[in-house]
């Protein structure tokens, strides 16, 4: 009974709500008076048919694929690093998963002035190497601001991974290595045969966490760019900011969180068979 | 027993401490963009601390909020209903909030008032459904600053003209040496609107033709390219306080804002200092506008209601608006703020004043778009970034905006 309670307090009520509130067409910020308001599929054509909900997707998908592919690999290496035996090998586990524990706005303000046109390093350091000869505004030019929302993005989930595959490294039995070496396996041969199968069930976990997180993820862009520049960042979290908080459209804002929790049902759901595979 | 004697005197402090407390401090929520603005914060600051003396047990808790974020995190107060005890609006952003049933209509307090009989017809901007719903505190005309070093250095006299002035912003330019003849908002900030809407407005162009957007027309695309050719110059991806500094600082030639820059120029470093002066525009026509304004929300208890009255009322006096003028360095909107043997003295106010009687209004003055400015700006500084980093027609961009406007703000 406690956990009937608890379902439908802190999960069906909620989505209730915002279903609910997904019907509610014009234009109010007025919860208490959004009941008023006429019911219809209106938010859902005007969302299901704008061309800039597709492009927020679009920008969504981008974001998520971007960040999750290269964080894994860097996730993966760290993990492989930490878990040899060398001096100081606890502070330095301690110290890679620093970026996971910051706030994602401390996360941007560190990296807004590492990007920033006119002083940030990164832009020195390209110089320094000669890779560009002007300065860039990374987080002002529609084609270079992606790629500096996913770069801090990439820095704070890629712990996740470290610390999961870490775990999971450590379960393997020392022995197989030890058999491996007798057999005069190579490295790679190692890693495809003993290392890989024996991490690849917390490794599809982990990727299908982080890679919900990443999807609806809202402060990192938020800080950063608020969307822009002309819309080169809007996912579809912050596009529903924008439609509620700026415009003040909380039904379209509603429709679009539903499209987004529709998206993330069938993300999970064609991950499900390989879940099943693994766990169940 | 001791522990008897402890609680004895336990129970002596708590008691003492009861009956010795002050009497209960009433805390006024006070957020606003201001609060650390060289001129208007001073101002602020003087203001609270005259309230507070006026109205012993009440505080005015006055907090910063950048502007760039500022109309969103109070639109996410109001609705998550903790408004802010006393509301300060960019007054481009009221007819959104008067709309939403958030701002308290102020009629009956105004009438206990001479702001009607002394303020300017600008305040008749606070009338939403035919009440005041609030308290303008500045309307203005823009100003051109301009470094005088910069220009005799290349030669150039002070510009009288747009074609004089695109002339010497790309004069006085030199990229690599970090040094710009023009600063702007060149990043998706609400002011890059300003910027182009002053450039659209000096030219005596128009952004609406009745009940019609007009951003095709020949006279604003000739404008907004104008516009470009000035942006080319300018460092990008700054705001508009970010630009304003660059300008103090001395690597920025000539500059565009309203006159409550003039009180930063004050706090320049010690070299450029003498350099930085301020003239009136030199486009055909001065462009301007209400800047800020006083709100009451409408849900707030009737014993702070009657502080926060006491707090707008308090910015009406004669006293306060000739300090306004003097302190942030804009026209305060009662007639007459300054006496004229004061005005004498100071020539500066002299020019504010005389731009601010001279301006157009900028912003738009259609009802459906003031009451989704939020909207109409967040599209308008989404084209004005491709107008600033892409190399698009500026034909075909306008086209794209006027589009995506009636399509989401159909105009009545």
């Amino acid at each position: 009974m406690p956990a009937v309670v608890a379902v439908f307090a802190l999960i069906a009520w909620p989505m209730y709500l915002i279903v609910s509130i997904s019907f509610r067409e014009g234009k109010s910020l007025n919860f208490a008076a959004l009941g008023q308001r006429p019911f219809g599929l209106g938010n859902y054509a005007s969302v299901l048919t704008d061309s800039a909900t597709w492009h927020s997707a679009w920008v969504s998908f981008a974001y998520t694929f971007g960040t999750i592919a290269p964080a894994f690999v860097i996730g993966l290496g760290t993990a492989l690093l930490l878990n040899r035996v060398f001096p100081w090998r606890r502070w330095l586990r301690s110290l890679m998963l620093l970026p996971w524990a910051m706030p994602g706005v401390m996360v941007s303000i560190v990296f807004l002035w590492l990007f920033d046109a006119s002083f940030g390093v990164v832009n020195y350091a390209l110089r320094s190497l000669g890779l560009i000869t002007a300065d860039v505004a990374w987080y002002t030019n529609e084609s270079t601001a992606l790629i500096a929302v996913i770069v801090p993005t990439i820095w704070k989930a890629y712990p996740f991974f470290t610390l999961t595959l870490l775990a999971a490294l450590q379960s393997i039995p020392a022995n197989l290595y030890e058999a491996a070496d007798v057999d005069g396996a190579s490295a790679w041969q190692r890693f495809t045969n003993i290392t890989w199968p024996g991490i690849r069930g917390p490794a599809v976990l982990a990727l299908i966490l982080n890679g919900l997180w990443t999807f609806r993820e809202f402060d990192i862009i938020f800080a950063a760019t608020g969307g822009g520049p002309a819309k080169a960042t809007e996912t579809l979290g912050i596009r529903a900011y924008n439609e509620a908080f700026g415009y003040f459209y909380m039904g379209r804002a509603a429709a679009i969180g539903v499209l987004m929790l529709t998206i993330a049902l069938a993300f999970v759901l064609v991950a499900r068979r390989e879940l099943r595979k693994e766990f169940f | 027993m001791i522990w008897k004697r402890w609680l004895t005197v336990l129970l002596w402090l708590v008691v003492a401490s009861t009956v010795g407390a002050q009497p209960t401090t009433i805390e006024l929520d006070f957020p606003t963009w201001q609060a650390e603005e060289p001129g208007a914060g001073e101002y602020w600051t003087e203001l609270i601390k005259d309230f507070e003396a006026k109205n012993p047990g009440v505080k005015v808790k006055k907090t910063q909020v950048p502007f760039r974020e500022y109309a969103d995190k109070m639109t996410v107060r109001f609705a998550a209903n903790n408004p802010p005890d006393i509301v300060h609006l960019p007054s481009r952003n009221f007819l959104a909030f008067a709309s939403q049933g958030w701002l308290a209509p102020l009629d009956e307090y105004l009438a206990q008032t001479d702001v009607k009989a002394t303020y300017t017809r600008m305040n008749d901007e606070m009338i939403y459904n035919g009440k005041y719903h609030g308290v303008l505190l500045m309307a203005y005309g823009m100003m051109f600053y301009y470094n005088e070093k910069m220009l005799q250095d290349a030669k150039l006299a002070v510009p009288k003209t747009t074609d004089e002035l695109l002339k010497a912003i790309a004069a006085t330019t030199d990229a690599n040496a970090g040094r710009f003849g023009w600063a702007a908002p060149t990043t998706e900030h609400p002011n890059l609107v300003v910027e182009i809407g002053t450039w659209v407005t000096g030219e005596r162009a128009n952004l609406f033709k009745g009940n019609q957007y007009n951003f095709t027309d020949p006279a604003v695309i000739k404008a907004v390219d104008k516009f470009r050719a000035a942006i080319k110059n300018a460092p990008k991806g700054v705001s508009s306080e970010q630009a304003r500094q660059l300008f103090v600082d001395g690597k920025v030639a000539m500059l565009r804002d309203g006159p409550w820059v003039a009180a930063a120029l004050k706090k320049a470093p010690d070299a450029t200092r003498p350099y930085l002066k301020m003239g009136m525009m030199p486009f055909a026509t001065i462009p301007g506008g209400t800047s800020n304004s006083l709100h009451m929300p409408a849900k707030l208890d009737a014993e702070k209601r009657k502080y926060v009255w006491e707090f707008i009322k308090l910015t009406t006096t004669p006293e306060w608006q000739a300090k306004y003028t003097l302190l942030s360095a804009s026209p305060a909107p009662r007639r007459n703020a300054l006496p004229a043997a004061e005005l004498a003295q100071r020539p500066d106010l002299a020019l504010i004043n005389k731009s601010a009687a001279e301006a157009v209004n900028l912003f738009p003055e259609n009802v459906a778009v003031r009451e989704n400015y939020n909207e109409y700006a967040k599209l308008f500084s989404e084209a004005g970034i491709k107008l600033i980093t892409s190399e698009r027609g500026t034909i075909d961009v306008m086209r794209d905006l006027q589009a995506e406007l009636i399509k989401r703000i159909p105009l009545q």
